[in-house]
């Protein structure tokens, strides 16, 4: 569908070809989200960042590591665990080869979340580079760091709009010597909120909490000897905890990977409310959109679920989130759908649309991917 | 009544009287007196006194008040309790000041979503106080929190201590009211932590109120930790603290807070409060772990360990919360101390790679000895930032040798890897210094960020970005606040 595609292996030839591309331009690194967001214009030069892959530098004692953004997330993990570090964040679709800048850039997050915060907690720098040419660095390479405006929150959630990510800086946490995961039944996605709070009331801290498949699924993360005995703990507390063993849990962990990613064939959403109305919003998209594949944290609010590849059934999704007050994104469209990717726009809109103005007037850049809020179309000549 | 002409032609007498057509007289000050008292922020070397003062009651009225100002094509500076302490609250010439201290409200405390909504006026540590009774806590906690506002905190996305565990203001707020440059009113962020669309309640968070000026703030907050560990534990040098720290990080262990002080820090905070600490050592660390008390417990014996390995020459367990509030004091007093000790000094705030704390400090303590200035150094060595102390005399005509020394101290962190500012700000204190830090591009860019929100750029104009006119300027003396020499509050 697009006209060509280039695959630069340095900033300067990223810059090039993001420049020298005749029209609008769609970024793409492995491709896991290629049908996330709104369809691309049809007409986009593909600028591939595979090249722009690996390891920049890697300050164990700074507990920083500078990466292309090509660079896929699962092997940076393998390279930082030899020295017993990783990025704290597990997105389901990170097992599939996800780079860090498509990550990034779809503002996709796994269950330590709740712990960790996602990319836009744990990114410290960002090299990008506009539509005009121009190569732009904001943050740095340190954790702490209040100088000037931190551009790579506006890329966070743009979904390739704005600019393109050549390099990304990250901070890095301790890989935890010893996990747990202790699951406690929760078969009423009702009552998911009080399920979770029974957990978080409690003092073991889990760094994941999320609703999978009837239950809900607590994971302690820390020394031996204290998960062992916050996982005890928590059995004893709550009602029906048990601690899994080790093979259960990772087929427990997999199995919610599984549903996050969701079937063929179905539009998968993410949604966010405030936790205490995730229940009731859950039951009834459950109940009035065909909902399944429901997973849930409940104490941050964010839930992805997938209904049936119908675009009024999406737009109801939107609308309902919308009248809840909470958010709703659409990630994977099945093939030869056309289906609302964003809900009503916000009054924020406007400053997205100024911001794309400035950076980018003629909308090149991921143009079509924010439709119907950024323009789908380039300004006129 | 004054003529003065503003920036677009406007009289100072024309602005006043609409905003006076908006707000009670009380919340309308336009003489001089009045005025005066607004002149600066927490950097008291930067002055300026703005054309008016307003004092809105509400988020509307401080919409209505950005609208006068877009009408009459003046500048605009927001200001929560003036704590700052880079001159990000320093009026502009024949502009207005939009003080939101009469917006302190806290208007939620949600326990079950674990949440607080908050007008911008609200104090810090109050937010805590008000969670308190359900055992929850808003984590980041500047020195300053008995008296910087949340307002403040948001525009310079503070830190504070245990942000070395638990990150700065970003990574707790979840939703904002704006009021942008043409007076309305937006919503960023959300009510959990995904957004739809790109996350400009980031890009908002620390942009020193160059965007817009917050009127309401959700927070998150978190649950009290069931044990708290602090220990203080003094080393024969500066490195050997350094490698502590170091061996800590190594060791997989996140403290809740790891802060250094020097003896002459020491010396001053002992001088002023008295919290126990040795003064003849160079160097010393105060250590916090929090969190379940399985995992405190264990790794408090991990971190005492590290200290005697390292050669610690007294380890001080603070077994009480008293003997932990004690320890705090004098760390939180060390700063204002100082003034015992000298009878100047400007406060630095960078940041280098922790791993390059040892070769930081030999570099600044040779700059001092160059130049003949003592300078005393308390940081959050954790996470690397520093806050170095010049000490100076005005009445010796050392004024612009100590500056000159403290800019560079700013530009040597860069230099290393690092940055102009961990928390302080950029503000109009270091703008001059940003094109060491970033490329004209990097700025040109932010700039362009910016003419998307506020295209007239009349929100805080002066800050951040170097301009010829800031650039000119010389700052006067610092001048400490009563609090922090009685060591109640810190800047650090």
């Amino acid at each position: 569908m697009s006209t060509s595609t280039t695959a630069p292996t340095t900033t300067t030839e990223l810059r090039d070809a993001v420049r020298d591309a005749p029209g609008p331009v769609v970024a793409t690194g492995a491709g896991t989200a290629a049908d996330w967001a709104a369809p691309p214009a049809p007409d986009a030069t593909v600028i591939s960042v595979r090249g722009l892959a690996g390891v920049v530098a890697h300050n164990p004692g700074d507990m920083t590591v500078a990466v292309g953004a090509g660079t896929p997330l699962d092997a940076l993990q393998s390279a930082l665990a030899e020295h017993g570090q990783r990025v704290a964040f597990d997105a389901a679709r990170v097992r599939r080869g996800a780079t860090v800048g498509g990550l990034f850039a779809t503002a996709d997050s796994g269950p330590l979340a709740l712990a960790y915060g996602s990319l836009r907690d744990l990114v410290i720098g960002v090299t990008v580079v506009l539509a005009d040419g121009t190569v732009a660095r904001s943050g740095g390479h340190v954790i702490k760091n209040v100088a000037g405006y931190d551009l790579a929150k506006l890329l966070h959630g743009a979904h390739g709009t704005f600019g393109v990510m050549s390099e990304v800086v990250l901070r890095l946490h301790p890989r935890p010597p010893a996990v747990r995961t202790v699951a406690l039944p929760c078969p009423d996605l009702a009552g998911l909120p009080a399920a979770g709070r029974a957990v978080t009331d409690t003092p073991v801290e889990p760094s994941a909490l999320e609703w999978s498949d009837g239950r809900l699924l607590v994971r302690l993360e820390g020394t031996e000897g204290g998960v062992e005995g916050r996982a005890t703990r928590l059995a004893g507390l709550l009602d029906g905890a048990a601690e899994l063993p080790a093979a259960d849990a990772d087929a427990a962990w997999s199995s919610h990977a599984d549903a996050v990613e969701g079937p063929d064939g179905r539009a998968v959403i993410r949604v966010g409310v405030r936790p205490t109305q995730l229940g009731e919003v859950l039951t009834s998209l459950v109940g009035e959109a065909d909902a399944e594949d429901v997973t849930a944290a409940p104490a941050t609010g964010v839930a992805t679920l997938t209904v049936p590849a119908d675009a009024e059934v999406v737009a109801a999704v939107h609308r309902r989130l919308a009248a809840a007050g909470g958010t709703s994104t659409l990630r994977s469209r099945p093939a030869g759908t056309d289906l609302p990717a964003w809900g009503p726009a916000p009054a924020s809109a406007v400053l997205l649309r100024a911001v794309a103005a400035s950076l980018d007037p003629d909308h090149r850049i991921g143009r079509g991917r924010m439709d119907p809020w950024l323009p789908r179309t380039g300004a006129p000549a | 009544m004054t003529t003065a002409t503003t920036g677009a032609g406007s009289t100072t007498g024309a602005l006043a009287a609409d905003f006076s057509a908006l707000l009670p007289d009380t919340c309308v000050i336009t003489d001089e007196v009045g005025l005066r008292s607004y002149e600066c922020d927490g950097l008291t070397g930067f002055r300026q006194v703005p054309a008016v003062v307003v004092l809105p009651r509400d988020a509307e009225e401080v919409a209505a008040c950005v609208r006068v100002c877009a009408r009459h094509g003046v500048p605009f500076v927001a200001r929560g309790a003036g704590t700052g302490l880079s001159g990000g609250a320093l009026p502009v010439a024949d502009g207005v000041v939009i003080s939101l201290q009469k917006l302190r409200r806290i208007l939620e405390i949600d326990v079950e979503n674990r949440r607080a909504v908050l007008e911008p006026g609200v104090f810090n540590l109050d937010i805590s106080g008000a969670a308190a009774p359900h055992g929850l806590y808003y984590a980041p906690d500047p020195s300053s929190q008995q008296v910087c506002t949340i307002g403040g905190n948001v525009a310079e996305n503070s830190g504070g201590a245990h942000c070395l565990k638990y990150g700065f203001t970003t990574n707790h707020v979840l939703e904002m009211e704006v009021v942008l440059a043409d007076g309305t009113l937006v919503t960023l962020g959300g009510p959990s932590s995904e957004q739809a669309g790109p996350d400009l309640r980031g890009l908002f968070l620390g942009s020193e109120g160059t965007l817009g000026i917050c009127t309401k703030v959700t927070v998150r907050l978190l649950r009290k930790p069931e044990a708290v560990r602090t220990v203080l534990a003094d080393f024969p040098s500066i490195e050997a603290a350094g490698d502590t720290v170091g061996a800590i990080v190594e060791a997989s262990i996140v403290p809740a807070a790891v802060e250094m002080m020097d003896s002459l820090a020491m010396e001053a905070a002992e001088a002023a409060v008295g919290a126990g600490y040795t003064v003849e050592a160079p160097a010393a660390l105060i250590i916090e772990l929090d969190g379940p008390a399985e995992e405190c417990d264990e790794q408090f014996a991990e971190i005492t360990r590290l200290c005697e390995e390292h050669g610690a020459t007294r380890i001080h367990v603070a077994g009480t919360p008293e003997e932990r509030a004690k320890v705090w004091k004098g760390r939180k007093a060390a700063f204002a101390a100082v003034g015992r000790i000298s009878p100047d000094y400007f406060v630095q705030d960078g940041v280098v790679p922790r791993t390059r704390l040892a070769e930081v400090l030999t570099r600044i303590a040779e700059m001092g000895s160059e130049v003949g200035l003592r300078v005393a150094n308390v940081f959050h060595a954790g996470d690397g930032n520093l806050h170095p102390l010049v000490l100076y005399s005005e009445a010796a005509g050392e004024h612009e040798t100590a500056e000159d020394l403290s800019s560079r101290i700013a530009e040597l962190c860069v230099e290393l890897g690092g940055s102009l500012s961990g928390e302080h700000g950029i503000g109009a204190d270091k703008a001059c210094s940003m094109t060491r830090m970033f490329t004209d591009d990097d700025l040109a860019v932010m700039q362009r960020v910016r003419a998307g929100f506020d295209p007239d750029g009349r929100c805080n104009p002066g800050k951040i970005f170097p301009t010829p006119r800031l650039c000119g300027e010389r700052p006067g003396p610092f001048r400490p606040h009563p609090l922090e020499e009685a060591g109640v509050i810190s800047r650090l």
